[in-house]
């Protein structure tokens, strides 16, 4: 891998990243009349003149005293700092301490799905592969017609109708107190993996079967070349051929894949957290649009985008470096 | 006076054409086993969209009838009532066809049109037109969609129209990069050069010899994006951000969740919705997949589903526009920047 990819790569994200960051502050402020108006309804019994100074003192507590340019400098700056800003709520939290707080939980969902969603797509793929044209390759072609044209959240829906209340088997709504009352002893990691239960196994079917198919059909790819041809008449055993020759090589693809299904980790349950109520990012977004709190909303973006940003660019050096073959760097 | 029947007799002709040619390719997908099954429910969902007012028994929109609250299915409420106001859902079935069907495909037609502009712009003129173009898919790429759209939503408003702007406005990326890639390869076919030399200016050349080659591919994915225009829709809708004011599947689904049925056990109150999405999205998928086959013979044996839409149900939006970009489905090899998509074929 040429050192002047590398460095053209990291300088293309840079770029990318300072154009998502622009449009970050500009968007949501198009939406905006005067913030100080929405933090504080005219309400009660305030006169005309506590009212305006009460507004004065929310646009400079917020720093929207100053014309919009000079906001955007102020953010960037603040940005250079690792400063996303204060929320709009009361007690004004910082954005990054909301963040933070959220953001195990969301990814408690979003990697155990995406691990569960990666083993078993890899081993149904591999099986159906090896059993081409037999009943097991039938099944996951089948299953990956309906699952794709599924919706997840209905999915979802049906599993807490079945699982949750006619069979009881998984708590239906997650338990609000049960990130509050958090403390890693053994019954509060069993409650959670009980609540998140219904969330992750939503989510991972279509996950199982996408992976699965992919696998499929690059297993069945390397299958057919030349070198596996020449395994098999050196007399390796099949389980050989498998595993060293044919998986190794097919999972080239499934790289490219998992670097777009970590691009979306933070921000790709959205509704799935909203139908069981889980407090992770989605649901903060959620809370922060319905409230008009849009420090915390480009907060939110941002840091989604930063990370999909970093995920790109790690997958596409990964994938130089796996597979030196593929000349990169050069766009037609 | 003959000028004007000149004239007439021309127009006459391209709407002749037209027509059967849509005809033409609506009798081939009828032939091939899996559009017919699309073709089928498509016209019967198409038929209740149109035909909703003589079809459904109820006002669906009546939200007065106290004394129906939360029936079972029987005849004279074929799928029962809602629990908190009394609405029949089959007569809302009917109504939600028309907005999942609408969307679906009239965002469908535009973003294979935007798409279009841009990809053959990108590709053919290339230079700094490319540049612009494939730094904003880039840019567009990164942000979550999701999130993106309910921003939007909320400050353009809730209207469908502005739903169906913000759907193509973030939608297009996918399908220009495949279009692009595409024009790459088809620029330096000899007929394109032969037409170059010749004089033919650059429109003509985009218009006359890029266009029909892409078009199939065109075709292809506005399919394939309706389908995944309906479950975005469908999902917008039930996180309470669709327009307030029609019924759509998905807001039935919100309301049988939030209304109870889950607690009272009335399964048919969100399997009605659910099925009604899966019935559209399966059909449009159905369309797409045999309209690629019957385009590009070579793909028939393996199901290349997964390709296009994968990862539909749990990243949601995001992924169904990363995932249009089917360069492998062509056989074109693609630079790895340009490269999102699995390689594996048969």
């Amino acid at each position: 891998m040429k050192k002047s990819f590398i460095i053209k790569r990291i300088f293309y994200a840079i770029f990318v990243f300072i154009v998502v960051m622009t449009l970050n502050f500009f968007i949501p402020r198009l939406g905006v009349d005067d913030p100080a108006e929405r933090y504080y309804p005219p309400q009660g019994n305030l006169s005309e003149i506590e009212y305006e100074i009460i507004k004065q003192a929310t646009r400079e507590q917020y720093g929207f005293d100053v014309s919009t340019f000079q906001q955007y400098l102020n953010y960037v700056e603040k940005l250079l700092n690792f400063d996303l800003g204060t929320s709009f709520r009361s007690g004004s939290p910082r954005v990054s301490d909301l963040i933070a707080e959220r953001l195990p939980w969301t990814l408690v969902l979003s990697v155990t799905n995406l691990i569960i969603s990666l083993f078993l797509g890899i081993t149904i793929g591999a099986i159906a592969a090896w059993r081409r044209g037999r009943w097991q390759d039938t099944l996951l072609l089948n299953a990956s017609t309906f699952t794709t044209a599924l919706p997840a959240f209905f999915i979802a829906l049906i599993l807490t109708f079945y699982l949750g209340f006619e069979l009881e088997l998984f708590p239906a709504y997650t338990n609000p107190n049960m990130i509050s009352q958090f403390d890693w002893s053994w019954d509060a990691i069993m409650v959670v993996a009980s609540n998140a239960a219904l969330p992750i196994i939503s989510m991972s079917i279509g996950g199982i079967i996408s992976y699965g198919q992919g696998t499929r059909n690059s297993v069945i790819a390397v299958t057919n070349e030349d070198f596996i041809l020449t395994a098999r008449a050196k007399g390796l055993s099949p389980n050989t051929v498998l595993y060293k020759h044919t998986l190794r090589n097919a999972m080239l693809p499934i790289v490219t894949s998992l670097g777009m299904s970590i691009s979306g980790l933070i921000g790709g349950a959205v509704i799935i957290e909203q139908i069981f109520n889980w407090n992770g990012m989605g649901t903060l977004f959620l809370e922060a649009n319905s409230s008009n709190d849009y420090p915390l909303m480009m907060g939110i973006m941002l840091f989604m985008s930063s990370f999909a940003i970093v995920a790109n660019l790690v997958t596409e050096l990964c994938y130089s470096l796996l597979d030196p073959r593929i000349t990169v760097g050069e766009r037609r | 006076m003959k000028t004007i029947l000149k004239i007439l007799n021309k127009i006459g002709t391209v709407l002749k054409n037209i027509f059967l040619s849509i005809w033409n390719f609506i009798l081939k997908l009828w032939k091939h086993p899996k559009g017919k099954i699309g073709i089928i429910v498509i016209s019967l969902l198409a038929i209740c969209a149109i035909f909703a007012p003589l079809i459904a028994p109820y006002d669906p929109y009546d939200v007065t009838q106290r004394a129906a609250k939360g029936l079972a299915p029987s005849w004279e409420h074929l799928l029962g009532t809602t629990i908190t106001t009394g609405q029949d859902i089959f007569s809302m079935l009917i109504y939600g066809t028309r907005v999942s069907l609408v969307i679906g495909l009239v965002t469908g037609i535009s973003i294979a049109f935007v798409g279009a502009i841009m990809g053959i712009l990108a590709g053919y003129i290339g230079g700094v037109v490319d540049n612009i173009i494939m730094r904003v898919v880039d840019i567009l790429l990164v942000i979550p969609t999701l999130p993106l759209i309910i921003v939007l939503t909320n400050i353009f408003g809730k209207t469908y129209l502005m739903i169906i702007v913000i759907f193509v406005a973030l939608g297009w990326t996918g399908l220009a990069r495949v279009i692009r890639s595409l024009v790459l390869v088809l620029k330096n076919a000899n007929y394109v050069k032969a037409s170059e030399l010749a004089g033919a200016s650059r429109w003509h050349i985009m218009i006359k010899h890029i266009l029909p080659g892409v078009s199939h591919l065109l075709i292809m994915s506005t399919a394939l994006s309706c389908a995944g225009i309906m479950v975005a829709e469908a999902g917008l809708s039930f996180l309470g951000l669709g327009d307030p004011t029609a019924i759509s599947w998905g807001k039935m689904l919100a309301e049988a969740q939030s209304g109870g049925a889950l607690l009272f056990g009335h399964w048919w109150w969100i399997m009605a919705p659910g099925i009604g999405i899966f019935l559209a999205v399966f059909s449009f998928m159905r369309i797409g997949l045999a309209l690629e086959e019957m385009f590009n013979p070579r793909m028939k044996q393996s199901n290349n589903m997964y390709k296009i839409f994968k990862h539909l149900n749990n990243t949601y939006l995001n992924e169904v526009f990363n995932s249009m970009n089917n360069e492998e489905l062509l056989g074109i090899q693609v630079p790895l920047t340009e490269q999102t998509n699995l390689k594996g074929e048969n």
